[in-house]
């Protein structure tokens, strides 16, 4: 990413790697790098989130607030993307030198959750018209180690899993303001619905190819790169694990090219399809790694790592 | 949100009247059966898949290095590219040059809302997808260490602002003599109920951004910028939520709807390239007669001297 | 007194503690790959992580011929403390710390050695529970080692509060709890080894009769710190010998 020097010569062993699908760290063109997840690591948020995938290290954290519902959209709740690259990543991102980077991504996190399919903002509401839940969702990069899209979806869509957000008692309208009650135990809560969420798959153009999950010299070596958001799948969320339930297709919630090149149409659209693949790929082995934490949090058996492992 | 205290901001809880019309308050349905008739045409009388068509010229701004002027009916853009200079504040060197873009939409552009003088969050997204779709179309390489500026004024937004935006910059861009591989155009879509509007209007793209009533429909907006010669698509932007097929499928539309501009634009230019010729040729002309003249006079002028 | 109840008839904290206990202390050396130097560092609730970067060259307007030039910034997550923060960094807290942090840190760096360079010093908060200057330290101390630059000494840092019971009794390690209650909290940054202050902040009024008490154990607390955290050192060179070096080189 930064400060980042490739000779020639190191470029052109990554561009012949792509070409005989043998990547330089041993990956074939349609691998991911090994990720390590765990949720519920920062006691102060409502859900979070930890993925590291190789070098690359995020830290989400969701945070509830009570809020106005807008004017136009009386019973929907709302949603906020915050994207802060720490300093601890690059010296370039110290002070305000990370938030060009920011930006782009927690516009695209807040494209891609903006249809109904991705995230229902229904289950956010508490009384219609007059309040309802913001999630403000943070999201910290402590590290960059290429493919920082993809990781940080990953997070956030773990991240609202493991949100809990506390079950009202009551609500009465006094005089036309709302009287909320809000439970004080800390084991009656709503989780939220997030099987749908969208998962963003980056696809970097090297040579000819395009490869999934790229590194950071990848990346130095690509100058296109598409990145396609799409749903998840209902059924990957389920406990009980019904294949025969309607396994709904992936939609496409936001496409986005990157960088300063330009594709071939036909190459675009084989890259479209690839890409929504690849997501359905990840949603599944997502939907087990939290199905899998879930079982152990409520067996009492998750052990919390953090950053000490 | 950042506030410019120079100007006279109105108070800061106010809302838009509009919102407690009737139109304001239509369902879903209703807005999106107002959108279409029975014959499959659209409010203002295109069928589904017919553009919009487009009007537009060069040289809008005398202080520009180039500029242009596109209106798609209610659409209408200004655009202005200054010439090459000094990347400010950078220290390293860069082997291409850079294009800095900034999309502004006039306070009194949107139908719904007024826009603060302030850029907002969609305007910065837009300014960086013009960057992302202009950058592939330059040749960059002309210019090492130096960056072009590129100004695109919203003067009204009724829908396909991004487009517009796209084939003005690429108008104005040829207009300023800048380097360019091939003329970069643009065209979006919205799908609304999986039918496709192409060219969409303001109210079009506002249903298809909203959460339709039933769950699973597709709906959203797609915007391509191509370079038609090159058969390259130099931007794509999808928002939304529809299936592969469908992005394909609009994919495919856009792509022969961006070759259908390409002749506009280049009659604009060759009109501009013949107008350029011809005035270089009427002030040439004009130096000759002016010199004939001055000529003349030092005649007389030399016989005054010498007769003294 | 505001702080009249922080210590139970038994002698018990609010969360259980004796007066003169530490909150558990859990660390971490080498948790990044990429800057030259990071740690994490656990106290109680408060998570810290700090990477080092350098040293390398001085930017022109910042390099200095006496020796290096340390640059720190503290940043807080977003969603570190109980309320929402706005932004993680520039406000005039975390510049006030960003400042203080150099200020320890300088003291225990061998700065002379470096001259014209520039060592660069991120500490970013992931959960506050109070103390969260003296868990930066620690972890940055902990981080400069991994990053291998020479030091005088471990520089610890520990806060210490007074309690006004039947008879008046400093508390070491404060928690927000304690924080919050409003009574004096003395901030001090050592340098146990050399037995030297680095930095000394208190807030609230104190007598002089008491400062001494708190002081002392405060510094003490450093000390408890200093043999934990060199603990900490020598483990992960033991195994780190065998596993990371495989790895890097």
């Amino acid at each position: 990413m930064a400060n980042l020097l490739l000779s020639p010569l190191e470029k052109m062993y990554i561009l012949h790697g792509v070409r005989d699908d043998c990547r330089s760290d041993g990956r074939t063109n349609i691998d991911y790098r090994p990720m390590e997840l765990e949720t519920d690591v920062v006691s102060h948020a409502s859900g979070s989130a930890r993925l590291r995938l190789a070098n690359t290290d995020i830290l989400v954290g969701v945070k509830t607030e009570i809020d106005l519902p807008n004017n136009d959209q009386p019973g929907y709740g709302k949603l906020e993307f915050f994207v802060d690259c720490s300093a601890n990543a690059t010296p370039e991102f110290e002070g305000r030198g990370g938030e060009q980077l920011a930006n782009s991504i927690s516009n695209m996190m807040q494209k891609a959750y903006q249809s109904s399919d991705a995230f229902d903002l229904k289950q956010l509401c508490i009384f219609e018209g007059k309040q309802c839940w913001k999630l403000y969702i943070d999201i910290l990069i402590l590290e960059c180690g290429g493919n920082l899209c993809d990781a940080v979806s990953l997070a956030v869509k773990a991240a609202l899993y493991n949100t809990r957000l506390p079950s009202v008692k009551t609500a009465l309208l006094d005089g036309g303001n709302v009287d909320l009650q809000l439970s004080d135990d800390p084991y009656d809560n709503k989780l939220l619905n997030v099987d749908l969420a969208p998962l963003l798959v980056t696809l970097c153009k090297i040579g000819d190819k395009f490869v999934v999950d790229p590194s950071a010299e990848e990346e130095n070596c690509s100058v296109i790169s598409l990145i396609v958001g799409a749903t998840g799948n209902k059924t990957n969320y389920n406990i009980d694990n019904k294949k025969n339930e309607s396994c709904t297709d992936s939609k496409c919630t936001t496409i986005v090219m990157n960088g300063s090149g330009s594709l071939a149409p036909k190459t675009l659209k084989n890259a479209i399809k690839q890409g929504i693949e690849a997501v359905q790929f990840l949603d599944q082995a997502l939907g087990q790694a939290l199905l899998r934490e879930r079982r152990e949090n409520v067996t009492m058996k998750k052990y919390s790592y953090g950053f000490l492992k | 949100m950042p506030i410019d205290y120079r100007r006279f901001n109105g108070p800061e809880d106010s809302v838009s009247y509009k919102q407690y019309t009737k139109n304001f308050l239509k369902s879903y349905e209703e807005l999106c059966n107002e959108l279409i008739d029975e014959n499959e045409h659209r409010k203002d009388g295109r069928a589904l898949d017919e553009a919009r068509t487009m009007y537009a010229r060069t040289n809008m701004i005398s202080q520009a290095k180039g500029s242009s002027y596109v209106e798609l009916k209610k659409t209408k853009v200004v655009c202005s590219v200054f010439d090459p200079r000094e990347i400010p504040n950078k220290n390293e060197f860069s082997p291409l040059g850079q294009i800095y873009c900034e999309v502004k939409f006039a306070p009194f552009s949107c139908p719904r809302k007024r826009r603060a003088l302030v850029p907002d969050a969609e305007e910065k997204d837009l300014s960086l997808s013009l960057k992302k779709a202009l950058e592939p179309a330059v040749c960059r390489y002309a210019f090492p260490n130096y960056q072009i500026d590129v100004f695109v004024y919203i003067l009204e937004h009724d829908g396909a602002c991004l487009a517009g935006a796209i084939n003005a910059a690429g108008l104005a861009l040829a207009n300023a003599a800048v380097p360019m591989y091939d003329t970069i155009t643009a065209c979006s879509i919205a799908v609304i109920e999986d039918k496709l509007y192409v060219d969409p209007t303001e109210e079009e793209e506002y249903v298809a951004n909203m959460t339709p009533a039933k769950e699973g429909i597709n709906h959203g907006i797609i915007t391509v910028a191509m370079l038609s010669t090159l058969e390259q698509v130099a931007g794509f932007t999808q928002l939304g939520s529809m299936d592969g097929t469908c992005v394909i499928n609009a994919t495919e539309i856009l792509q022969k709807e961006c070759q259908n501009i390409v002749p506009i634009i280049h009659q604009i230019l060759v009109k501009d390239v013949i107008h350029n010729i011809d005035l270089s040729e009427k002030l040439e002309k004009e130096a000759k007669l002016r010199e004939a003249a001055l000529n003349e006079n030092m005649e007389e002028w030399k016989k005054l001297l010498s007769a003294d | 007194m505001p702080a009249a109840d922080l210590l139970s008839s038994q002698g018990l904290r609010l969360d259980g503690r004796r007066a003169n206990e530490l909150r558990r202390i859990r660390c971490k050396l080498g948790v990044f790959t990429q800057p030259d130097g990071s740690a994490y560092l656990e106290q109680g609730n408060t998570k810290v992580l700090a990477a080092v970067y350098g040293p390398h060259q001085a930017s022109k307007s910042k390099s200095s011929s006496d020796g290096v030039v340390v640059n720190c910034q503290y940043s807080m997550a977003t969603f570190s403390t109980g309320e929402r923060k706005n932004r993680p960094r520039g406000d005039r807290k975390s510049q006030e710390i960003s400042l203080h942090l150099r200020q320890a840190l300088t003291a225990a760096i061998k700065t002379e050695l470096y001259p014209r360079s520039q060592i660069d010093i991120y500490v970013e908060v992931l959960q506050a529970d109070g103390g969260t200057f003296c868990a930066g330290v620690n972890a940055a101390t902990l981080a400069l080692i991994d990053a291998g630059i020479p030091l005088r000494a471990y520089v610890c840092a520990c806060s210490a509060s007074m309690a006004w019971g039947a008879r008046p009794q400093p508390l070491v390690d404060v928690p927000h709890v304690e924080e919050a209650a409003g009574g004096v909290v003395l901030t001090v940054a050592s340098l146990p080894n050399t037995g030297s202050t680095a930095l000394l902040e208190m807030s609230h009024k104190l007598h002089m009769d008491y400062f001494k008490m708190v002081f002392s154990s405060a510094v003490q607390g450093c000390r408890d710190i200093e043999v934990i955290l060199d603990r900490a050192v020598r483990d992960h060179l033991a195994e780190g010998w065998t596993e990371q070096d495989t790895v890097t080189v």
